[in-house]
């Protein structure tokens, strides 16, 4: 098995990224305790927020007629992401933020589709369902030569990753947060105190979405070329698999359970392609995905580094 | 504005298969209080066991139609007994999340075992009869004709039989049912076989409509669980009808807004409803 060293890197950069999507799901199902399925749509629009805002108009297809794109420097897109993406959950969430658990669960999927119908079809606006590509990368051509790009880029992540943790950590552990922990374990008490509770779980919900869509900023800045099949719910589910596994309610179990699972998906990059069942692997560690997140479902309901006093309704048994 | 006659006629094509579907998982939703994700692949599943029985072992269609639903059902069967059933005295949401998990088994075994490729059922493509400006399809009619027989079944199991009215008394107020004697473990593996059935047959009807896709059940998912809701959860006519109105609306649909939106169309009646009747369209559902 050889390791090269390029590859180590991209995978570091994308469970970097990963662990990004994770801490913002879990400030909603987490701290909050809300069912949000639309993280792919935040994560899409923060990427084609970034994309279309630093790429000149028209440069990005080869056959879609974009004629929209303004070149400005990548700073502005990567400001841009995290506010058109938490727009975007603010405008979800105050249609559904007081619906029931699961009710929520179906309207954020379905909000998230079809972001990524209008994506796919708006082709002026995003190339529709050809790649956007060209997308500047920060810094590309004058970092020193010893300095190899993707080394850099991973550092970017980091201090996104380290930072974000940081600021949703004490998000969590102010007031603000000690009222989403109630929202979490009975909304009723928070109410009768006076709390506007609807008020706090969107505000929760645009912050989460904010955070994916500058992880989708990252993504596209990162990768040159985006396209809507990158997007798809899938990835939530994957992201929702990090969180429990991880431990929901715990911030380092969080990233934790993006390196586990993120983990599962890149592995096979390393392993020589003529393996049996070589082809059939992306299939296979997605099955083992399914597996484990009902195998620690079964045996550890807090998850690997999860919250014990976390009592939510979710993880402690009893009934509606 | 006049409707072209054939967008409704479509509309009742699709809406015959939401409204199927969303029967079969209203049916399982009310008895076991989770949302499940794996439906739509339980859905997909059924369609390659036909295709299977159908191209593999050159079967007729119907008796390929009859092993894809066994297989449904016995496939929705096993996972619950296997995997469900230990959760059972869980929150709602772990379930929930169990189901994201079995739902990414399910469909990565379709990928491994059938490939990724569109796949067809072998069956004779033929023109359809048109009369006043439609044409139909003779997949079309089959859909139909099979949706109403399947409807028509389940209205007498569920109304007419012992069985049947005992799903509906458990799915009412489980609690209250055991206190009366009814054997809900028991009634729980009764409704994960017919749910299991009624999601096969709806995917085999969804790949007589186009092709069968790994992903096709997950895709359909979204106007089914509009259906459900809109017709209130746990509320086997208000699916029906829900289904009816949400495939009916996606077609009709085609004449004011790009086709390409057409799946919007199911979000937005499911927003509105939601907002405006959250206990669906005759205030019935079970929570």
């Amino acid at each position: 098995m050889v390791v090269s060293f390029s590859l180590v890197m991209v995978t570091l950069i994308i469970i970097g990224i990963y662990a990004i999507l994770a801490i913002g799901m879990n400030m909603h199902w987490g701290d909050t305790g809300l069912l949000n399925f639309a993280h792919a749509g935040f994560f899409a629009v923060g990427a084609y927020t970034s994309a279309i805002l630093t790429t000149p108009v028209g440069d990005a297809g080869l056959l879609a007629s974009r004629t929209v794109g303004f070149d400005f420097p990548i700073v502005v897109g990567m400001i841009a992401a995290p506010i058109t993406a938490g727009l975007f959950g603010l405008l979800l969430g105050i249609t559904s933020i007081r619906l029931d658990g699961d009710y929520l669960a179906i309207v954020t999927l379905a909000g998230a589709e079809t972001a990524r119908l209008i994506i796919s079809n708006e082709a002026w606006l995003t190339s529709g369902v050809q790649t956007l590509n060209n997308i500047p990368r920060p810094l590309d051509e004058s970092l020193p030569a010893v300095l190899p790009y993707d080394v850099f880029y991973f550092g970017l992540v980091l201090l996104v990753l380290l930072g974000s943790y940081a600021l949703f950590r004490h998000f969590a552990n102010a007031p603000f947060g000690r009222v989403l922990h109630a929202i979490r374990e009975d909304e009723d008490v928070p109410k009768a105190l006076g709390k506007d509770t609807a008020w706090f779980k969107l505000k929760s919900f645009a912050l989460g979405a904010a955070l994916a869509g500058l992880a989708g900023s990252l993504w596209a800045h990162y990768v040159y070329a985006i396209q809507p099949t990158m997007f798809l719910s899938n990835l939530t589910f994957s992201i929702w698999a990090m969180v429990i596994i991880g431990g929901a309610g715990s911030y380092f179990g969080a990233v934790a359970g993006a390196v586990i699972v993120t983990g599962i998906r890149q592995i096979t990059r390393f392993l020589p392609g003529d393996i049996p069942l070589g082809n059939e692997l992306p299939y296979l560690r997605l099955i083992i995905i399914g597996v484990l997140l009902i195998a620690v479902l079964y045996y550890r309901p807090h998850g690997m580094f999860g919250d014990k006093e976390r009592s939510l309704a979710g993880m402690s048994g009893g009934g509606n | 504005m006049i409707i072209d006659p054939q967008f409704i006629w479509n509309g009742l094509v699709v809406g015959s298969l939401i409204a199927l579907a969303g029967l079969g998982l209203t049916l399982l939703f009310g008895l076991l209080n989770f949302i499940n994700i794996a439906y739509g692949d339980y859905m997909a599943m059924g369609a390659y066991f036909a295709l299977a029985a159908n191209v593999r072992l050159d079967l007729p269609i119907v008796v390929s139609i009859l092993i894809g639903a066994v297989g449904g059902g016995a496939l929705a069967v096993v996972v619950h007994k296997a995997i469900f059933s230990k959760f059972m005295d869980r929150d709602p949401i772990v379930l929930l999340v169990v189901s994201i998990g079995m739902a990414f088994i399910l469909r990565n075994v379709i990928r491994i075992v059938w490939s990724t490729d569109p796949r067809y059922y072998a069956v004779p493509v033929e023109e359809g009869p048109s009369f006043l400006g439609i044409t139909f399809l003779p997949e079309q009619v089959a859909i139909i004709a099979m949706s109403l027989i399947v409807l028509g079944l389940l209205f007498l199991l569920l109304h007419r039989t012992r069985i049947g009215i005992a799903m509906r008394a458990a799915s009412d107020d489980t609690d209250l049912a055991r206190l009366r004697g009814i054997d809900t473990k028991r009634l729980v593996i009764y409704i994960s076989l017919v749910g299991g059935i009624i999601a096969a047959l709806a995917g085999i009807m969804l790949g007589l409509d186009s092709n069968l896709r790994p992903n096709m059940g997950f895709i359909a998912l979204i106007p089914i669980f509009a259906a459900v809701i809109l017709g209130g959860i746990g509320d086997p006519t208000g699916a029906v009808i829900g289904g009816y109105v949400i495939g009916i609306g996606q077609e009709v649909s085609v004449a004011f807004i790009p086709s390409e939106y057409k799946p919007v169309v199911g979000l937005v009646l499911l927003i509105i409803g939601l907002l405006t009747r959250p206990d669906g369209l005759f205030g019935e559902a079970t929570r």
